[in-house]
């Protein structure tokens, strides 16, 4: 995936094992506040891969060749072997912890944009400046669409100051137009952590105990120029519990590294340093799902009045309470029938919290997830010829006994039939219904088109029970 | 004469894919019942397919599903799995001599025609006692599958995942058609949403033909999904309203303007009665939409203890202030008597005073 990036790297180890030969080991180069541990920390999970030292096998000595995995089908071409290939990418993408836990669904998050001289760099095409202001877009698009109810600020980070781009607010639209204003700008002088973290600390103060409050740092330069002690920051965010994570653009650097572990009760994984493109968008995307709640103190819980509005349209233009527009249409607030253009929103008159019910709906997936599908073996795959969903047929089981007693699931973790059953309605699905279901729908199709045995409304059977507090 | 950019001309004819509709039809027995008198449900079918052959007609390409809303189940009608013998087993020659027919019009109709014999033959008396609903959720998440495997080219699955795959290249032009006549789905708002959600994702509109009864949800599903949403004032006529409004496809109804419904109902149905509310109290955990707040403000969805002190006294009955203490009345009283004259002179501006 990486295999440029880990030979740059390695002529660097090369470099400080031969100044370090007397010592008789060989290790990373020290730490420090802006000490690039090296690109291979990606994901700081695979972070101690790198700290094994001698006996460890480095990586370029297991050579693996792609094209051994390929082999020949028994009608001597490759489309069999290629398509298993591609079915064992779809199933380890989608094979994740189903267990309901408990979100923070009403979040207040704070975008931190690097926008220093570091992200003239051209590694990223055309510049890691321009490229993070599109995923950065793509981002407050794909953050609303997740989280219709939680509002969003960004900040800058340039000079050594902290610059506000947009206000904390619940329209995506502002944010959107203040990211493309950046666009004609470019990045200049260093940047600071604690200047911006400390901007976000007070832009969150007013975020309410019922939700969450969250930073996210795009951070391309390796280092912080920072007018005080950023340590104590660190300190004073975790007080006020505001949870950071970051997505390096360079290499690890060691104080963002702790800034996540104090900040997310010692967990690293929300420092992630992107390897390509594609990487970068995924990481920063990663933060878009509603955080796990990890205590019961995190969030208090709370009952919260709200109205549900319908739209209308007028046959003459009125002025509307949020901006004082004219239009012809819009929402009245269910309380005190004041008119408001756009929603989510706080009706101005009443201060009741005006919301759309399809924007609640949106959250549902969150916390009543669809639980995973099963493989299905041969014995039991005689039961459906056809996929129950898109009707694709399923291969017909083999006649041989040996291969009839084969376990169900393969070496490459797909099932040895083609079937997925769902574990509550046990009807068989093809990898790509599987897919769908579990990423895009949500439900099982076939739990919903039979009548439901007690009555488990999504499949998920999280119903009822407490939510697990991780 | 060099202005003359004659490119415009052609660039317009490039998105010319051929169009998949799947049909959702509401076969609750209950509900075509009531409308017999209008539009019976066997002319209704008769109307649909001649609708389905229309689709058909516009291109060699086009396809079309037809998927059953039943009180119990929701299956495909058109394709269905046990193909041959549902065709062949009806006309009682070979369907595909008879030289009279388009060979896709006479599958469509017979296949269409024997699955739903088969599901009305398989309906007992014992299954519509007190079932009124239909399984509106489970067709659409049947109808949403199928679009998904006929429409999408697979990418290598280098799209899906946050975000919903870039670039992911479509080959056909979907849409849902549901032809609906029962009311309330309230018992499945969870997953209709869900369904609604993947659609609107997809971009593939889901366009209400409302034959009769009133659902919120359908309404929010045109709604977000930019479809069409008809509430037909003469369901005899149904065919007429198909073939007028529901006929153009995705990219044709750019030139158009499609009839939508001008206002939408997006009030929210509660999860403990199942009322549809327009103020509600909402859990900040399960977001739980409740009509009242629940018993000892602990939420029956996620069992958290909820603080309800943010609410204040809201639907409790209003309080009474309580008259001051008389001792300290009566250690004031020497005071008041040298104010009063004042307040009477001071407190009401414009009125003359006393």
């Amino acid at each position: 995936m990486a295999d440029s990036d880990e030979d740059y790297i390695a002529t660097d180890d090369e470099e400080i094992g031969a100044h370090n030969v007397g010592k008789g080991g060989r290790h990373r180069g020290a730490g420090g506040a802006a000490a690039a541990a090296g690109r291979s920390g990606a994901r700081s999970k695979n972070g101690n891969k790198s700290g094994g030292g001698a006996q460890k096998r480095e990586r370029w000595e297991d050579i693996k060749r792609s094209w051994d995995n390929v082999v020949e089908g028994e009608d001597g071409s490759l489309s069999s072997t290629v398509a298993g290939l591609l079915e064992a990418g779809k199933r380890k993408r989608l094979l994740k912890d189903t267990t309901p836990l408990q979100r923070g669904i009403i979040r207040h998050l704070i975008l931190i944009l690097d926008l220093s001289s570091a992200m003239m760099e051209k590694d990223f095409r055309p510049t890691r400046y321009l490229v993070s202001l599109r995923y950065a877009c793509d981002f407050v698009r794909e953050y609303f669409e997740q989280n219709p109810i939680s509002q969003l600020g960004v900040l800058g980070m340039r000079d050594g100051l902290a610059v506000r781009v947009s206000d904390l607010s619940g329209n995506p639209v502002d944010h959107i137009e203040a990211i493309g204003k950046l666009r004609l700008d470019e990045g200049k002088g260093a940047p600071s952590l604690q200047n911006a973290l400390e901007m976000s600390r007070a832009a969150l103060f007013h975020a309410p105990s019922h939700g969450t409050r969250e930073v996210v740092i795009v951070f391309g330069a390796l280092l912080s120029s920072d007018p005080g002690d950023i340590h104590q920051t660190i300190n004073h965010l975790v007080e006020d519990k505001i949870r950071v994570s970051v997505v390096g653009l360079s290499a690890q650097v060691a104080v963002c590294r702790e800034l996540c572990k104090r900040t997310n009760a010692g967990d690293e994984s929300v420092y992630g340093v992107a390897l390509d493109d594609k990487h970068f968008r995924e990481l920063l995307l990663d933060t878009t799902v509603p955080p796990v709640t990890r205590s019961a103190k995190m969030s208090a819980s709370s009952l919260l009045m709200m109205g549900f509005p319908s739209r209308m349209v007028e046959k003459t233009a009125s002025l509307c309470a949020c901006h004082s527009a004219l239009t012809k249409g819009g929402y009245l607030c269910s309380r005190c029938s004041t008119k408001v253009c756009a929603l989510p929103m706080e009706c101005p008159a009443c201060g009741l919290t005006l919301i759309l019910s399809t924007h609640l709906a949106r959250s549902y997936h969150h916390l009543f997830p669809l639980k995973n599908w099963v493989e299905v073996p041969w014995k039991a795959a005689s039961k459906s010829t056809h996929c129950y969903a898109c009707q694709i047929p399923f291969p017909h089981p083999p006649t041989k006994p040996e291969e009839l007693s084969a376990p169900a699931k393969t070496a490459t973790g797909t099932s040895v039939s083609s079937r997925y059953a769902c574990t509550i309605c046990h009807n068989h699905f093809c990898i790509d219904c599987d897919v769908f279901c579990h990423e895009t729908l949500y439900n099982c199709p076939a739990c919903q088109s039979s009548v439901p045995k007690g009555k488990v409304s999504n499949g998920a059977g999280g119903r009822g029970d407490p939510m697990e507090v991780d | 004469m060099d202005t003359v950019d004659a490119s415009a001309h052609y660039s317009q004819s490039i998105d010319e894919k051929p169009s998949l509709l799947v049909l959702i039809l509401d076969t609750n027995p209950y509900a075509w019942s009531t409308l017999s008198a209008t539009l019976p449900l066997d002319r209704a079918l008769a109307s649909i397919l001649i609708f389905l052959n229309a689709h058909m007609a516009f291109s060699h390409a086009n396809r079309v599903a037809v998927i059953a809303s039943h009180t119990k189940s929701a299956r495909f009608l058109y394709p269905t799995t046990t193909t041959t013998a549902a065709a062949g087993g009806s006309g009682g020659e070979d369907p595909f001599r008879d030289a009279n027919k388009y060979r896709q019009f006479r599958i469509i109709e017979d296949q269409v025609q024997a699955s739903f014999a088969e599901l009305m033959r398989q309906t007992t008396t014992e299954e519509l006692v007190d079932s009124k609903e239909t399984m509106m959720a489970g067709a659409l998440g049947l109808a949403l599958g199928y679009i998904n495997r006929l429409v999408r080219v697979d990418d290598g699955g280098i799209g899906g995942g946050i975000g919903g795959g870039g670039g992911e290249v479509i080959s056909m032009n979907a849409r849902i058609l549901v032809v609906s006549v029962s009311g309330d789905l309230a018992e499945q708002y969870v997953p209709v949403m869900n369904s609604i959600f993947a659609a609107q994702r997809k971009k593939i509109p889901i366009d209400i033909c409302k034959v009769a009864g009133e659902t919120v949800f359908l309404q929010q599903a045109s709604d977000t999904t930019r479809g069409i949403y008809m509430q037909l004032e003469h369901p005899e006529s149904l065919l007429q309203y198909l073939m007028m409004s529901f006929i153009p496809d995705t990219a044709t109804r750019r030139h158009l303007v499609p009839p939508t419904q001008i206002n939408v109902d997006f009030r929210a149905a509660c999860f403990c009665h199942k009322n549809v509310v327009d103020i509600g109290f909402v859990c900040s955990i399960c977001l739980s939409i409740f009509c009242t707040p629940p018993e000892g403000a602990i939420c029956t969805t996620c069992n958290t203890k909820l603080d309800i002190s943010a609410l204040g006294n809201f639907g409790g009955s209003p309080a009474v202030v309580s008259t001051k203490k008389k001792r300290t009345k009566k250690l004031k009283q020497s005071k008041a008597t040298s104010f009063s004259n004042e307040a009477s002179a001071t407190s009401t501006p414009g009125t003359p005073a006393s």
